[in-house]
């Protein structure tokens, strides 16, 4: 008994059902350690480093897929880009055209306004001129009428200086 | 009523003829009841108490659940082999 | 007349439960058990070898790949962390091991674990003493593994006289111990009661009075329940062995307490 001092085994009842034999302990330990040795030399580096390989060629294909998807988000991002650039192009071929029509429909328009202001004005120009003339008639019938009034009430004929300012004052007035 | 009468009588001649040997052996089994029987109680209550915490702990976090498993484990460990050792006392009292 | 020959229930002396003839005067059934667990763990990991490790792992290489994975990330990885990959086929042979011969416990017409003799688990704990210490002893020098274990740094200096006894005692006599107890003791328990279900149940089958004969399907449902608990518990075993080999030795190799 290997540790017999610890636990006195009884002689004729068999092994002791705690201590531990010496034929068990020494066949376990043996061949535990023969186990031990082929795995720690040779098949636990062995298995390991398939392990490894194959996860490097999984890792290796992991990352060409990666590289692959970056290199095809780059074509989306490059397609992406030359279609904002059209777009902003046809934008700004809008805006010019847009631009172009809007000036020369200005510049139609102040023509236009200009056109109608000349008009006006002329018209303006003749109504003025229309309506100095009736006034100018309207003084001289007023002044005539004036000059023999007063010649038939005063007996001699008025100073047409006068009359006129007398007149003019008058219409004037009258108007105010 | 009958197999208890043979139990008592079974035992009334067992008793007239215990050699100390016998009585030595009965007092041997009798004890190791209870000391695996006492030594069941503590670590009962310790294991109840050490999984109740892990599982109210991998609960309220799932994403530590690996750690407290193996730490649970380890705790379980050492309080079960109070009782483990009451059973080898219950082995060495009753057998050897 | 025999109290238990009421019911022809004879319990067979331990002794008989625990071993078969001897085969060879210096091999008997557990050394059986034992070089066989050895020759199948080789032979798994001979056959998962041979295999090509390109194509997607199937079989022997399949079932070797699992368990050396199991070990590295159930095992090391939270105990040790990365720095004890290296101790995996230390581990991993443990384990294997210890596995195979708590197995036998369960397989019919075996049913016998070779760890419910005290001799494998004693081995086995002692081998593990040996490492962690010489692991210790390996990276901090043996007066500074001694000093760290004995006078663990962060105690007042008047709780010396207290703990350095516990520590001598924990570290050097119950760690082996309780490694080798635990093992042997929880095969040992499993294979009693799996025996005294048995018994019972084929006692209460084989009754004279017919009556008893379906009672006896009440201790055969036990036993297949605590069957299936076995297989469990013999995993289980390997793997609370396992752990607590690599937090020793974790706790050696690194200075802190």
């Amino acid at each position: 008994m290997f540790f017999s001092t610890i636990i006195l085994a009884a002689e004729d009842m068999g092994p002791n059902p705690i201590a531990p034999e010496n034929k068990e302990l020494l066949w376990g330990a043996g061949s535990f350690l023969v186990f031990l040795f082929v795995m720690r030399v040779f098949l636990v580096p062995k298995v390991k480093k398939g392990m490894d390989a194959r996860y490097g060629v999984i890792r290796e294909g992991h990352e060409t897929a990666q590289a692959t998807r970056s290199s095809a988000q780059g074509d989306v991002a490059a397609y992406e880009a030359s279609l904002a650039e059209v777009r902003s192009e046809a934008a700004a071929r809008i805006d010019k055209a847009r631009q172009t029509l809007d000036t020369e429909r200005q510049a139609k328009m102040a023509q236009a306004a200009e056109r109608i202001a000349s008009k006006r004005a002329e018209a303006d120009k003749a109504i003025e001129a229309a309506r100095a003339a009736a006034r100018g008639e309207v003084a001289a019938a007023v002044g005539s009428v004036t000059a023999r009034a007063t010649q038939l009430v005063l007996g001699k004929s008025p100073d047409a200086n006068v009359v006129k300012r007398a007149v003019d004052s008058t219409m004037s007035g009258g108007r105010s | 009523m009958e197999a208890l009468a043979t139990i008592a009588r079974i035992a009334a001649e067992a008793g007239d003829a215990a050699t100390p040997a016998d009585l030595k052996n009965t007092a041997a089994a009798a004890s190791a009841g209870y000391a695996y029987g006492l030594a069941a109680i503590g670590p009962g209550i310790g294991i109840g108490i050490i999984f109740g915490k892990a599982i109210e702990s991998m609960a309220r976090q799932p994403e530590a659940a690996g750690m407290v498993r193996t730490t649970m484990f380890l705790g379980v460990a050492f309080t079960e082999a109070l009782a483990l050792i009451g059973f080898v006392a219950f082995i060495l009292l009753k057998f050897a | 007349m025999n109290v238990t020959t009421l019911l022809a229930f004879e319990f067979p002396p331990i002794n008989v439960l625990l071993r078969w003839q001897d085969v060879a005067p210096t091999i008997n059934k557990v050394v059986l058990i034992g070089i066989a667990a050895v020759l199948i763990g080789t032979g798994i990991f001979l056959a998962a070898a041979r295999k090509d490790p390109k194509v997607a792992p199937k079989g022997a290489r399949n079932l070797a790949e699992v368990i050396i994975e199991f070990i590295e990330k159930q095992i090391i990885m939270q105990t040790m962390g990365s720095s004890g990959l290296a101790w995996t086929p230390f581990l991993l042979s443990i384990f294997i091991f210890i596995y195979l011969c708590n197995v036998p416990g369960v397989i019919p017409f075996i049913q016998m674990p070779a760890t419910a003799r005290m001799g494998i688990p004693a081995f086995m704990a002692l081998m593990v003493w040996v490492v962690y210490n010489a692991t210790g002893i390996k990276h901090q020098g043996p007066v500074g593994y001694f000093k760290s274990v004995l006078f663990p740094p962060g105690v007042p200096k008047a709780l010396y006289i207290l703990v350095t006894p516990i520590e001598l005692i924990s570290t050097f006599i119950v760690r082996p111990f309780s490694l080798a107890v635990r093992l042997f003791a929880n095969m040992l328990a499993g294979h009693l009661l799996l025996v005294i279900f048995a018994l019972l149940s084929e006692a209460l089958f084989q009754a004279r009075d017919r009556i008893l004969i379906p009672v006896g399907v009440l201790p055969f449902a036990v036993l297949l329940f605590l069957t299936g608990f076995e297989v469990l518990v013999a995993f289980l075993q390997a793997y609370i062995f396992t752990t607590l080999t690599a937090v020793y030795i974790n706790m050696a190799s690194h200075a802190e307490h």
